[in-house]
């Protein structure tokens, strides 16, 4: 295993490096950004001295050849905008958008798996098609209207919950988990149902009841585990997605994570906080998904074998 | 191994268990708060003013104060300038400077309030206030914004301190606009980086700052040695969410005492305030290329939009249809000009005869806007598009972002832009024409794709003038550019919403987007 994860590791580096050097890349394509940090009619000379003093003026490799070694140091620079760290930015911002797609993934995986489970037991029966309507529509419905609904009913109609903000303590949870898991979870539902129902018309399963099994010693044991991989991959990439995808969630909640950092940092033209942010989130996608490699191997003999032959 | 069915459902159990412990565990490490976040001290205190911005200030440097995010929490809460204008009467009213006189043609001599203190308990004297002015005014090094935006056309300074209370400002030229000028300038310490910006300053104003927490919120706290009145809140804790219906819903749910930057829809029902402010939109036309180098074509663009409609059923009612590029409260303001009526048979009739002309009206060209630059921007210039296929002329509509906007706002252009009618949208916070025309209209200004040499002539002579010989002079700048140039076409004089608690007592004006006073905030007895 551990051959294993040295080699996932050693392979997640090269797509690192890309990730790295494609969004300095990318933004230097936006253009010099002096117009928005400097007075609209401030002159040519000022221009040059902003340019200048921020290393815009040097040519793109030049400008690359400094940021990877800062990268090397883990100095991302300074935000032009805030003058602060962008590293000490970006790490201040990540946990709280980690701890929020964490809590949300969770929900979302026993949601969806219970609501899956209990779909599939009867395919096409009443719990199945409302279990579809519901999971699809929940997949369907965009993030902010979902947000602007849920303050409008929770907060302002029902009083209950707070707009928005993250002093009303586990309360400040509620909105921004219920509008974040609901995707996930109607994904989910869908992944589980259609791996459960599969599992569930297999020979091993009939082969268990024969031989007097429970339903829910089948359900638990025999087919949940068989569907398990295919729900966990279609998790990972939901988990990645929560990530990168809280922005709209954060903006309306006020929730400080990195998704509103990252957007303000595109907006602003703030290369050195775009920069640490991406590469940031970058780093944990990776490990996420050496955490679902792992996973998949624990809950699948064949992979399990794969790799133990591998290594 | 072998389970009995109650081992398998003690194991199922325990499994359950474990996936409800680890979710339970999830919530419960995270303590219910969140990362990045001071969650141990939740206002709403009967002493704490809650207010909610649109946005994070990226900094609380003072000479960046004219930038709307940083001004509307530093000016006049945390630091002071010397006097200000009164945005109701326009006149300049006294703050730490309490008189100031044009000693010579060319040297204003302001004379200091005695007994002011800084937030950390030094006296303010005559070599902060020259430190700060310099700074400001003349550090190109730091390139303040107020830099570029007031002091741009005055050249160098030379200040002095004659004595502790006194202070003297020599510029090249007569300069009548001098104190309006420094109006703009935030006192700060005369120890103060004259290297690097601060994002968190000591000042003389009735506030300093208590924590920031970056990215959640700033809370201000007054102190006991300002020399003014005491403020009626002791404290003021600043949020920023970026929807607008969030930040009304937060004063509709008693989450916030005070909202600004709402729209008409945004939801502020009865805590909803409407106020004038400083903006005004219009389309700048560039004027070099067909089919918007003919005059009569701009004319027609102009009479084909429905102003009245697009303040009524767009903004709400808020705002009113705009005749010139400035405001009513600026002086320079031309109270004979009306705006443009609508008319799109007579605005066909202009675009046929030009074609009759030889005029290339066919050729497309761009209206750009920059995305969320004011409520319903896209909704506007898809109106005006739609009015414009009507007339026979063909536009193309490109939303862009701000830096990519700024592009075609600001001088040198692309070189391959083509013929284009911008969405702009101008705020003069100065209260003087100058701020205006100089950038707009001139040939050469900074923001201009349109001019003459007369109106250039006309422009400079206006800016020689003061008291009503200037106020005329400026409105003759404002009829001759739509007569002879007719390179904008105005749309509304902007307005606003502001969200206030029904606790809470304030009335806005027209600077309040971009200088929200705080001591004038008071609780409703």
């Amino acid at each position: 295993m551990l051959t294993f994860l040295r080699r996932r590791v050693l392979t997640s580096l090269l797509p690192l490096l890309a990730v790295v050097l494609g969004v300095f890349v990318l933004a230097r394509l936006t253009g010099n950004p002096t117009a928005l940090y400097l007075p609209e009619n401030a002159t040519a000379q000022a221009r040059e001295q902003f340019s200048a003093a921020n290393g815009f003026d040097k040519p793109i490799w030049s400008q690359l050849l400094d940021y990877l070694s800062g990268v090397v140091r883990l100095d991302f620079g300074t935000s032009l905008r805030t003058g602060e760290s962008a590293a000490v930015m970006a790490l201040r911002a990540f946990p709280a958008t980690l701890q929020l797609a964490a809590v949300t993934m969770l929900l979302a995986c026993l949601v969806g798996t219970a609501v899956g489970c209990w779909a599939a037991l009867r395919p096409n029966g009443l719990a199945d098609r409302v279990s579809s309507l519901l999971s699809m529509t929940a997949a369907s419905v965009p993030d902010f209207w979902l947000a602007i609904l849920g303050i409008w009913v929770f907060a302002i109609m029902l009083g209950v919950l707070p707009t928005s903000g993250v002093d009303a303590g586990g309360l400040s949870w509620v909105l921004p988990i219920a509008v974040l898991m609901l995707r996930p979870a109607g994904v989910l539902t869908q992944v589980v149902r259609g791996a459960m129902i599969s599992a569930l018309g297999s020979p091993y399963v009939k082969v268990a009841r024969s031989k007097g099994a429970g339903e829910r010693r089948v359900v638990a044991r025999h087919a949940l585990k068989n569907a398990a991989p295919p729900a966990l991959t279609v998790a990972g990439d939901l988990a990645v997605g929560l990530i990168n995808g809280a922005v709209v969630v954060e903006s309306i909640f006020g929730w400080p994570g990195i998704g509103k950092l990252l957007i303000d940092a595109i907006l602003q033209r703030d290369f050195a906080v775009l920069q640490a942010a991406v590469a940031i989130t970058a780093i944990s996608i990776f490990v996420l998904n050496i955490a679902i490699d792992i996973g998949y191997a624990l809950l699948d003999a064949r992979v399990r074998q794969k790799v133990g032959a591998a290594a | 191994m072998t389970l009995s069915p109650h081992g398998l459902r003690a194991r199922n159990a325990r499994a359950a268990a474990l996936v409800a412990a680890a979710a339970a565990m999830s919530l419960a490490a995270t303590g219910c708060s969140v990362a990045n976040s001071d969650a141990g001290d939740p206002a709403g205190g009967g002493n704490t003013l809650r207010v909610v911005l649109p946005q994070e200030p990226p900094t609380l440097e003072p000479c960046e104060a004219s930038l709307t995010a940083t001004g509307v929490v530093v000016r006049s809460n945390i630091t002071e300038p010397l006097l200000e204008r009164n945005p109701t009467t326009g006149t300049l009213e006294p703050r730490l400077a309490t008189e100031w006189t044009q000693t010579q043609p060319t040297l204003w001599t302001f004379k200091l309030r005695s007994g002011v203190k800084f937030s950390d308990g030094s006296d303010f004297t005559s070599e902060d206030a020259v430190a700060a002015i310099e700074r400001s005014a003349n550090n190109t090094k730091l390139a303040c914004n107020v830099q570029g935006y007031v002091f741009g056309e005055s050249g160098k300074l030379t200040l002095a301190a004659p004595d502790a209370s006194t202070v003297t400002v020599q510029t090249g030229q007569p300069d009548p606009l001098l104190p309006l000028r420094v109006s703009f300038v935030e006192m700060t310490k005369s120890d103060t980086s004259t290297t690097e910006k601060v994002r968190e300053p000591v000042g003389t104003g009735p506030y300093k700052i208590e924590t920031w927490a970056a990215g959640q919120k700033l809370t201000l706290t007054s102190w006991d040695g300002y020399w003014g009145d005491k403020p009626a809140y002791a404290k003021a804790e600043y949020q920023w969410r970026e929807e607008g219906t969030v930040r009304a819903a937060m004063v509709v749910n008693g989450e916030a005492d005070l909202a600004t930057n709402l729209g008409a829809d945004d939801g502020a029902g009865d805590t909803g305030v409407q106020y004038p402010n400083n903006e005004t939109t219009a389309l700048r036309f560039t004027t070099d290329q067909a089919p918007l180098n003919d005059i009569r074509v701009r004319q027609a663009i102009d009479m084909s939009i429905d102003r009245d409609g697009i303040v009524k059923s767009l903004f709400g009612g808020i705002g009113r249809p705009a005749s010139q590029l400035i405001g009513p409260g600026v002086v320079g303001y031309n109270e004979s000009l009306t705006p443009t009526a609508y008319d799109l048979a007579g605005a066909k009739a202009l675009v046929d005869q030009a074609r009759a002309d030889g005029v290339k009206v066919d050729t497309p060209f761009r209206i750009i806007g920059r995305t969320a630059q004011f409520p319903k921007i896209a909704e506007s210039i898809e109106l005006i598009q739609s009015a414009l296929t009507q007339i026979g002329l063909t536009a193309k509509i490109e939303m862009m972002d701000t830096s990519a906007q700024m592009k075609y706002q600001l001088r040198p252009f692309p070189d391959d832009a083509g013929p284009v009618a911008l969405m702009i949208m101008h705020g003069n916070q100065a209260g003087d024409a100058a701020f205006t025309v100089g950038q707009y209209f001139a040939t050469d200004g900074a923001q201009s794709s349109s001019g003459t040499p007369q109106l250039d002539q006309q422009i400079k002579a206006a800016g020689t003038q003061t008291g009503d010989a200037r106020k005329q002079a400026y409105a003759g700048v404002f009829a001759s550019e739509n007569k002879d140039v007719r390179g904008f076409a105005f749309l509304a004089n902007m307005g606003a919403v502001l969200g206030l608690a029904e606790n809470v007592s304030y009335a806005p004006d027209a600077a309040t987007g971009d200088e929200l006073r705080l001591a004038d905030v008071k609780p409703k007895s």
